[in-house]
Parts: structure tokens; sequence; C-alpha cells
């Protein structure tokens, strides 16, 4: 080794040895085929979170229109079609093509980062799974905008979405605008499960795994079991039923509206989960970084995410208690509903232990994680009463469903990912965001969404079932809904100055460094933001949180060929290193297999011979992407 | 740990630890690679797929009195288990081909793919006149629906691992393959086991289920 790189070894940890053989090695072509062919888990990552993002100001805009009108009686502002279209491109947007692929897309940007290797195991999987995930909100936005939107809500139950009572394309393209987005969430669930298995840096065993890196190996094993589910349903029960004569939906024939009820809830419920899950990895990272300490009672937040993960898939009938199922079932459900409440409350417990116990360091991401426990107890709160089945009898279909779903779904996501978007913004950057205004920002969304959705429990208390386009004026309901319509625009505002946030610190924040918040995980043991290659020298630990500990427990992995994109393979439990493993070049398959897939599945929509254009497309793009490429032989 | 951390004996406790890989080997054909990881993993997605499709069967059963509905011939079982051999045996193809991946024996690799592939189109053969005795469609009532979805979806995975495997034989025949490719035959195996594995409950259901589960017309 060269003397005088081995002293700056020293002072920088996992530093710098030979930055440009390894820099041209990994580095992106230039040019739009360059950039259709990138397969750095970074770059894909970040297009996954800022696609996800404009879907949620689209999805923010729908809801602004609903609450618009809403916020008086007899309102003409919409009218009932466009009401329908309205919820469920709303509810359909925010479900699939945000929460989910934005949650995927920081799994994707930091499980590497975090687990101190290069890429993800699949780089090109991934690039196609993002391709997959935008093609599929094209189809759905484009539909919209020539007026094919599907109209029978984000869970488009039989026979209301069958072939009888919704002509047109709405459903069609609603049930295949979910085929895309779950193959790209399974994309992402099966090359983060064998990164996260097989490619952890050396000595960090499954028990010194970062908590983040846990959430997302539990919600991709829940993404594999609930997401075929989901397809199942939609296409070959929905789909099909529509438009080559299948029965699976049709009573007349045998087959029966409930089943497909069933089967969606399957996927729906796990659903929250494969939300929720990463979330409380991503409070726990912020709650390390903000406390400096590690978390309370780590292996009880792994055995209770863990827990969580089985329990969620047992679930899926408190969803369906109106449909009169027989009573011992619904009395299982119930208990089992409620069983969640005690695992999350053990991984909070754990939280108010680490915060307690911790240095606190009242960042703007902890103000998020602060928002998140406060709104995500009340939600849990609503959970457990709408779980018994009495209550939710009165409940059900009413606007205390519309204010529960939202406290969780809001508070349970949306608010650790804006704390995790904070915390992790140096990283993404190089540079600071704006504390004080990010803690404005938190305020306002704090303050609008209880403006928003509180009142919402009160008026459905009062009567007012959910999907409908407008009341009368006696019923007594409009303060309510103007208060949270209000409140809505205080969202709204909110996320505007969380916008102006992130773009003036991008350009103008204080410079990060690598690890501002002085944390413990290996994300920040590189620079900010991380080269394509994540670390020039690969780390190899030997505790929990390495750059908390002492200079001479830190250590690197030397002998990694430069001259090609290698990455060291571990064992499962302990990471012991096993072999090297040369990862694929960037190349534009992916993107060619995504597309001509996309063309024959949009094909399938008006006849099913599309689904055999699609095979014979994709199977032309597979072979293209595992043609091989010189050199044929690794030579060690 | 197979490599010991080495830690330069003069300055021990100020210089980080190094871990040397070099000595490891740089790929590896086997259960340990990624690779067959993942591709473990998509036997998972293909089976939870599966095993929801059985489900759907036995709750569609349930909800109705007569199964299969009334002019549903049972089905024929000769057929469909005599198809049964050469697909089971056709993993014995498999078998020989991944081994000889991991050996690197080209001509070994050849032989096994090309077993396992003239064994699997004698099963294809063998499941296409099958289904010309089958005497509904998926459009008769919602015992055809979900038994052609099965039928359906088993034959097309079938049908697009084979070509896979003709891809890779055409690879291997050519000369133009390395580590990767051998890794490739190795993994396929993988997922061809699984489609064979996971067609004996499938046959069961759709073979064996009207006739056991079954109700007088
Ligand atoms: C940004 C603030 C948001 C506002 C003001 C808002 C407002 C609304 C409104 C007014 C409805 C229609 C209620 C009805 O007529 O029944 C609705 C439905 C829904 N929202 Fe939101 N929402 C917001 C964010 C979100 C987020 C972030 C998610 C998910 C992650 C979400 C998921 C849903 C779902 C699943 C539905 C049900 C759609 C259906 O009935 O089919 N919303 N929301
Ligand atoms: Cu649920």
């Amino acid at each position: 080794m060269n003397p005088v790189l081995e002293t700056a070894e020293r002072n920088e940890p996992f530093g710098n040895l030979e930055p440009e053989a390894i820099d041209k090695t990994w580095r992106d072509e230039r040019g739009l085929k360059g950039w259709l062919s990138v397969t750095t888990h970074q770059a894909i990552g970040k297009r996954y979170i800022v696609t996800a993002f404009m879907f949620l100001l689209l999805g923010g805009l729908e809801a602004l229109l609903m609450r618009l009108q809403l916020s008086s009686p007899e309102n003409t502002f919409l009218g009932p079609g466009r009401y329908n279209q309205l919820f469920t491109v709303h509810g359909t947007t925010m479900m699939f093509l945000f929460a989910v692929p934005v949650m995927e897309g920081m799994g994707v940007y930091f499980v590497p980062l975090m687990l101190g290797t290069r890429n993800v195991a699949f780089p090109r999987l991934n690039a196609f799974g993002y391709w997959m995930y935008l093609a599929g909100g094209l189809l759905f936005y484009g539909a919209a905008l020539t007026n094919t939107a599907p109209d029978a809500g984000w869970f488009a139950y039989p026979p209301l979405s069958g072939p009888q009572y919704s002509p047109g394309k709405g459903v069609d393209v609603w049930a295949q605008m979910i085929t895309f987005t779950e193959i790209s969430a399974l994309c992402v669930a099966v090359e983060l499960i064998a990164t996260i298995l097989r490619m952890r840096a050396p000595g960090m065993s499954l028990n010194r795994m970062p908590l983040f890196c846990w959430g997302m190996l539990v919600q991709s094993f829940m993404v594999l079991f609930a997401m075929p589910a989901v397809m199942v349903a939609s296409t070959v029960m929905l789909l099909n039923d529509r438009t080559i004569g299948t029965h699976f939906v049709n009573p007349a024939e045998g087959g029966d509206p409930l089943l497909y009820q069933h089967i969606f809830w399957f996927f729906g419920h796990p659903e929250v989960y494969i939300i929720f899950i990463p979330a409380l990895g991503m409070v726990s990272a912020i709650m390390e970084g903000s406390t400096r300490r590690g978390v309370f009672g780590y292996p009880a937040v792994v055995l209770s995410l863990v827990a969580n993960a089985f329990v969620a898939f047992g679930l899926w009938v408190h969803h369906m208690f109106a449909t009169g199922l027989p009573q011992i079932g619904e009395a299982y459900f119930t208990a089992a509903s409620m069983m969640i409440a005690i695992t999350s409350g053990v991984i909070i417990f754990c939280w108010i232990a680490t915060l307690w116990t911790g240095r606190i360091h009242l960042t703007a991401a902890l103000h998020f994680v602060f928002g998140f426990i406060v709104i995500f107890v009340l939600g849990g709160m609503t959970g457990v009463m709408l779980a018994s089945v009495p209550l939710n009898l009165q409940a059900h279909d009413s606007y205390f469903v519309v204010g529960h779903f939202h406290y969780v779904l809001i508070g349970g996501a949306l608010f650790p990912l804006f704390g995790a978007f904070h915390y992790w913004f140096p990283k993404f950057t190089g540079r600071m965001i704006d504390e004080r205004l990010g803690k404005i920002a938190f305020w306002i969304l704090f303050f609008g969404f209880n403006l928003t959705f509180f009142p919402m429990h009160i008026v459905g208390l009062n009567g007012m079932t959910r999907r409908i386009y407008t009341y009368p004026e006696i019923v007594g309901w409009q303060n309510m809904n103007l208060l949270a319509t209000a409140g809505a625009f205080t969202i709204l505002l909110g996320g505007i100055v969380f916008i102006a946030n992130v773009l003036t610190s991008r350009k103008s924040g204080a410079p990060a460094g690598n690890d501002p918040w002085e944390a413990g995980t290996l994300e920040w043991a590189t620079s900010s933001p991380p080269a394509n290659y994540n670390f020039v020298h690969l780390p190899f630990i030997n505790s929990r949180y390495p750059l908390w500990a002492g200079k001479a427990d830190r250590g690197f992995v030397t002998g990694m060929r430069s001259d090609r994109r290698e990455v060291l393979v571990t064992s499962v439990l302990d990471a012991e290193p096993h072999h090297r493993y040369v990862l694929p070049g960037s190349t534009i398959w992916p993107f060619v297999t995504a597309a001509g897939l996309s063309v024959g599945l949009v094909g399938s929509i008006f006849a099913f011979s599309g689904y055999f254009v699609a095979s014979a497309l994709g199977m032309i793009g597979v072979i293209g992407w595992f043609w091989p490429r010189e050199p044929l032989e690794m030579k060690p | 740990m197979v490599l010991a951390a080495r830690t330069p004996g003069d300055e021990a406790v100020t210089t980080p630890r190094v871990l040397d890989v070099s000595g490891l080997p740089a790929y590896d054909i086997s259960s340990r690679s990624p690779l067959w990881l993942g591709q473990l993993l998509m036997c998972l997605i293909e089976g939870s797929l599966f095993l929801i499709l059985i489900a759907m069967y036995f709750y569609l059963r349930l909800s109705v009195d007569v199964w299969p509905p009334p002019g549903v011939q049972l089905p024929n079982l000769i057929l469909p288990t005599l198809a049964l051999i050469p697909l089971i045996a056709s993993c014995a193809g498999s078998y020989l081909a991944s081994e000889a991946a991991k050996m690197n024996d080209r001509r070994g690799m050849l032989v096994g793919m090309a077993l396992n592939l003239v064994l699997a189109i004698v099963f294809l053969v063998l499941r296409t006149v099958e289904w010309y005795g089958l005497n509904f469609t998926w459009k008769a009532d919602v015992h055809g629906s979900i038994v052609w979805s099965i039928l359906f979806l088993h034959t097309y995975d079938v049908v697009a691992d084979l070509i896979m495997t003709t891809v890779l034989v055409v690879l291997v025949a050519s000369g133009r393959y390395g580590e990767k490719q051998r890794l490739g035959v190795h993994v396929d195996s993988v997922l061809w086991y699984f489609l064979v594995a996971i067609w004996l409950p499938l046959y069961a259901v759709v073979y064996w289920g009207s006739h056991v589960v079954g109700a007088p017309q």
C-alpha cells in the first residue's frame, strides 16, 4: 500500500485510495442514451422519489378539488361523476403511485449505503422496475386526461366495477396500472432482499443491521406475499371478467364479488404496513441521528417489526365486517386487529425510552417524528375503535373512516417521510436543509393536517358518509366541512414552504460534509452526495454503529478490483466474506424491455392478445438484457 | 471469519483494520450467489400467486352445491397423470446441466439442457392433447374460469422458462459464455424445479379436485 495514502487513510476511516480507476468503472455514459441506461441505485432511488413526489402533488391537487366541492352544501362546482373520478384517482394515486413507490425509492437509495456496498444486487432489475412504475403512472394519467378515469373507488369493488355497471375503459386502465406498479414493487423487493441478505459489509451480522434496513427487509417480504394477491384480484378476476368473459365476480355463473374483496384485502391490509414499516425504520434512523444513541431495545423493535408483518396478513377481514361474515370469524379478526396495537406499542415505548435517555438535538426532522407519534397514536386509537365490530358497523363508510385512515396514512407514512427527507437531505444533495424553514413547514403541516382531518371524525359520527359529492344544508355538516377545506389549503401552504425550502437549500444550503449529524451508521461514512460506487474501500465493521466506535475498531476491505463493478458477497447471518461478485454494467435494455412490455400491457386493455405482444417484446428485451458481453471469463 | 483481520503490528491502535479479500474467488456458481437467491424469491412470488389460485378454487367450490357445474365432464385422469412422468424426469436434465455448469463442463450443460427441453416439450404436447379433452372454456362458468386460469398461468411460466433455457443452449453451444452464463444455467434449474414442484398441487386440484371434492349433478 502506498505509505502516503495510508496516512490519509488514518484520518479518513474508509478513505481514498484509487478513486480515478474506480470512478471510471462506475461512471455513467452521458447523453440521452446514457440517461436511459443508468443503473446506479442512487440515481434510480432519486428518480423514484422525485416521480413519487410529482404524484403526491397531483393527488393533493385532486384532494383540493374535492375539498372545494365539499366546502359548502349543495355546491355545484363538481358534478357527481367528476367527484367519483376524483376520489378514485386520488386514492389510487396516493396508494399505488405515491406511497409505495416513495418508500421503495428511499430503500433503493439508502439500503446499499447503509449496508456498506456499492449497488443493489440486481441493478438492471432496479432500472427496469423504475421504468415500469413510470409507465404505469403515465398510462393512468394519460387515460385520466383523455377522460377515461376510473370511478369505482380505489379498491374497485365489483359488481360496481364489473362489466355491467362500469362500461368504458376506466376500470380496465385502473386494473392494468396496478400490474405496472406491482411489477415495480416486486422488482425492488427481490433486489433489496438479495442485497440485504447477501451484500452486507463484512462483520455486519444481522443483529448489527440498521433498523431502516430491517424495515425494508420485512417490507420486501410482505411485498412478495401481498402483491401477487392484488394482481390476481385486479387482473385475473376483474380485468379478465371485463375483457375475456371469465366469471369470477359474476354471481350468475357461480362467481362471487365477496371473493374479490377477500383477495383484494389480503393484499390491501398488508399494503398499509408495506407503507408504514419502512416509515418505522426511518423514524428509528432519525431518532438515532438526533439523540446520538442507538434505539433503545433494538431486539424488541426488530421482533415487533417482524411480528407486525405476520399479524398484518391475518387482519384483512376487518375491512369486510359489514359484509355479514360468520360471527366467530369477526371475533377472531377483531382480536387480531387489536394485537397489532401491542407490537406497535412496543416500538413506540422503545422510542420514548430512546428520547428519554439520549441527548436530544431538536432538529426539523425530529419535529416530524414527534408529529408522527402524536398523529399516529390518535389514528391508532380510532383504529382500535374500528376493530370492534359493533362500532365498525356504525362507522362503516362514514367520514369517521376517512379521518381514521388519513391519520394513519399521513401520520404514519408522510410525516416520517418528510422527517427522513430533512434528515437525509444532506446526503442527497451535499447541503444542509434550512432548519428554521423546516420547522415552520412542520408546524403549518401539523396544524393544517389536524384541521383537515379531525373534523372528519365528528362529521362522520354525525352521519356523513364517504364518497358523496354534496350534502343538503339542513344536516348541519357545513361548518366541519368548511374547517376541513380550510385545513386542506393550510396543508397546501405547508407544502409550498417545504418545496421552497428544498429548492433553495439545494442551491444555497450550508455545505454538509460527510456526517453532519454525527450519526453512527454507514451512509454517513462516505461523501455527500456519494459517488456512484458509494465507498472507495468497502467498510468492514464490528459494531452496530461503526462511526461511533473508536478509530481502532474501524476497518476497511482491500483487494477488490477497481476495473470492474465488483462487490463483496457475504454470508446471510454473520456477513462473513464469501466471494466477489461482478455486477453488470449500465445498459439501455431494461428501458427497452419495460417499453416493450408496456406497449403490450396497454394493448391488453383492448384485447387479450396484448399479453402476447407484451410477452414477445418483453422476451426480446430480456434476451438483449442478458446477452453476454465481453469479457466473458472473469479472471480473478 | 474466512479471513482474519490483519492489523499492522507496530501501530495497532490507530491504524484501521484491513480485510484483504483478494484471495476470495471472483465468482461463485452455487446457492451462495445473490442471483440464486433472486431466483428463489421469484419462485416465492409465483408460489404465492398459485397458492392464492388454489385457495380461490376451494372458496368457489364451497359456495355452490354442484361442482363441477352441470354439463362439465369430469376430467380424464390418465393423460395428465402420464404427463407427470416426462415432467418429473426433466428435472434430471436440469440437475445435470446445473452440476455441469459448476464444473464448466460444456457437454454436460448441453446434454442436460437438451434433455430438459425435450422432456418438457413432450409434457407440453401431452398437455395440449389433454386440453382438447376438456369440454368447457373459461367463459362457461366460474369453474371453467378458475381451472383455465391455473392451466394458462402455469403453461405460460413453463413456456417462458423453456425459451430462456433455449437461449442458454444457444449461448453454450456457440461458446459465447463465461461464468455469468454458467451461473445462469445453474439458477435456471431452480426455476424449473419450482415449476415442476408447484405443478403437483395444481395438478391435484385441477384434475382430482372435481373428482374428490365434487358433488353429483
Ligand atoms: C394532502 C392532503 C390530503 C387531503 C386533503 C385528502 C383528502 C381526501 C378526500 C377529501 C377524500 C375523499 C373522501 C370521500 O369523498 O370519500 C380522500 C380519499 C382518500 N384518500 Fe386522501 N387526502 C390527502 C392525502 C392522502 C394521502 C397522503 C393518502 C395516502 C397515502 C390518501 C389516501 C386516500 C384514500 C385511499 C382515499 C379513499 C379513496 C376512495 O374512497 O376510493 N390521501 N382524501
Ligand atoms: Cu386493515
